[in-house]
């Protein structure tokens, strides 16, 4: 989720208003609870090698008559590159893809096999079942597929496009209420926005493993000393954060900034030491260092989730 | 009671010096009365970057706290600094750049309350290209209850393509305007181009 500029302008008070009333109403979940069926035991899981033979003997693609825009040879290549290098998903310059980038980040690595097959069936057949999730994406996603402009290399990576556009046309939110039918910009507005709640309904729905969520929307998580808890949950289990990322990557010098989390991270790595925080994260494209003071950290997160392998992969 | 002559001219009055205010105005004679300086900054950017990509923000409104991201093939740092603190100029060595040279960036950046300075990738018939990009915020640029205060030029390596009302476009033949961090473009010259934003990146 990110309330970019152009966003804040275009929401109407009613709407905000709306949407802030259901913020409240559903920000005392403090520990979300599953809602869906986890995907995790029933399904066993893949690795990298396993992906990369099987996508290897796809030598060319036919043009897809579902996916009118997209180029054969850049999905391929797009695809191809995701599963090579995870680290690559890029969802895009001043989009409010980050919820679905940081969820195909964890997908690739909990299954990279199932999102090449899944992504593969999507272009072929204009629909696909994952799981117990099926996509049946709208005509004016798959129109749209491949046109994304002006959001850096999102730009000529037709895969991720196709796939983040029918993850936000497939899961909805609270936050996506007024906005719930595709119309070209939308990738920059409500429309693709994610909060906390959503994101783990959809890791649920999508990946292999047993998820453990804290924090809320707008209320902090309480889990004491935040590094230390981050720190002990990535002995275990991939965590994903769900910061502020306007007090992190400040835009504008405006003092006062509205607390509230805009941004999914993948953490890497936690450490205090001399009452310095360093963190080392993924997101967009790339791994980043930034170090704090503890304060700024409680400042920051608003989600914890700790998601742990329950399947070892499929041999 | 006023007439309507003076109303009217009373009203002229309240536009011209309304106008005489707007970010319009304004932009299109800020980068030829600072030209000099910002092609500098420009210059030794891209000078400096292709040896250490890295970009620079100042992200107080006094102007002393300098935000430097350095980005390296595995990890991109993010450091925080005061302008005068000797731990900048440790970590600019540490990581091998020619640290007087980024001194004086940072340096010509805040004599002209430049407040970021970045490379931009953008993509033409699926190749890619990069162009530098300048926010600066100056301190005659925001009109009364104006939301947008940040001056942003685009530093182009080839010419562009514009419309008949000086508007950036993509590409001249199917004359689409071109989006860079979500916001269209005016010529300034044939490779630079500005915008007035709300956001300093």
């Amino acid at each position: 989720m990110t309330f970019s500029s152009e966003t804040n302008r275009l929401i109407s008070a009613k709407h905000f208003l709306g949407a802030m009333s259901i913020v409240f109403c559903l920000a005392g979940q403090t520990i979300a609870s599953p809602k869906v069926k986890p995907v995790y035991d029933t399904t066993v899981t893949s690795t990298q090698q396993q992906a990369i033979e099987f996508i290897d003997k796809v030598k060319e693609l036919k043009p897809s008559v579902y996916w009118p825009n997209i180029k054969p040879s850049l999905f391929l290549q797009n695809l191809k590159k995701n599963i090579y290098q995870p680290i690559s998903v890029y969802p895009g310059n001043g989009t409010n893809f980050c919820g679905f980038g940081a969820l195909t980040y964890l997908l690739l690595q909990d299954d990279p096999l199932g999102y090449a097959r899944l992504l593969l069936q999507l272009y072929h057949e204009g629909n696909a079942t994952f799981g117990n999730t099926s996509f049946t994406p709208s005509q004016a996603i798959k129109k749209q597929a491949g046109l994304l402009r002006f959001k850096g290399i999102l730009d000529i990576n037709p895969a991720e496009q196709m796939w983040y556009l029918c993850l936000a046309d497939h899961f909805k939110g609270y936050l996506n209420i007024f906005n719930r039918k595709y119309d070209p910009g939308d990738e920059d507005r409500f429309w693709a926005s994610v909060n906390y709640a959503k994101f783990n309904r959809m890791i649920r729905s999508l990946l292999h493993y047993k998820t453990s969520a804290r924090g809320a929307d707008l209320i902090r998580p309480r889990v004491g000393d935040l590094s230390q808890y981050i720190s002990k949950k990535l002995k275990t289990s991939i965590v994903v954060l769900f910061i502020n990322n306007r007090i992190t990557h400040k835009k504008n010098h405006i003092d006062l900034q509205l607390g509230v989390p805009t941004h999914f991270i993948i953490a890497e790595k936690i450490s205090n030491e001399n009452d310095l925080v360093t963190l080392v994260y993924w997101d967009y494209g790339h791994k980043t260092q930034l170090q704090f003071p503890p304060a700024f950290l409680k400042r920051i997160i608003f989600g914890i989730t700790s998601c742990t392998k329950t399947k070892t992969d499929a041999n | 009671m006023p007439t309507n002559t003076t109303k009217a001219i009373l009203f002229s009055g309240i536009v011209i010096f309304i106008l005489s205010c707007s970010p319009k105005n304004i932009s299109t004679k800020y980068y030829y009365q600072h030209e000099k300086v910002l092609t500098k900054i420009e210059d030794t950017y891209k000078k400096i970057y292709p040896e250490n990509p890295f970009t620079v923000a100042f992200t107080d409104r006094n102007f002393k706290t300098v935000l430097l991201e350095i980005i390296t093939d595995t990890l991109t740092y993010i450091y925080e600094f005061n302008l005068d603190e000797q731990s900048m100029t440790d970590t600019l060595n540490k990581f091998k750049f020619n640290t007087p040279k980024v001194v004086e960036l940072i340096r010509q950046m805040q004599s002209i309350r430049c407040t970021w300075v970045n490379k931009f990738d953008y993509y033409v018939d699926e190749k890619k290209h990069t162009l530098t990009f300048l926010s600066i915020k100056p301190v005659a640029l925001k009109p009364l209850f104006s939301y947008h205060k940040y001056y942003i030029l685009t530093y182009f390596p080839q010419p562009q393509y514009f419309d008949s009302t000086g508007q950036l476009l993509d590409k001249r033949r199917l004359g689409r305007l071109r989006k860079i961090n979500g916001e269209i473009f005016k010529r300034i010259n044939d490779k630079v181009c500005y915008t007035i934003s709300g956001n300093f990146r």
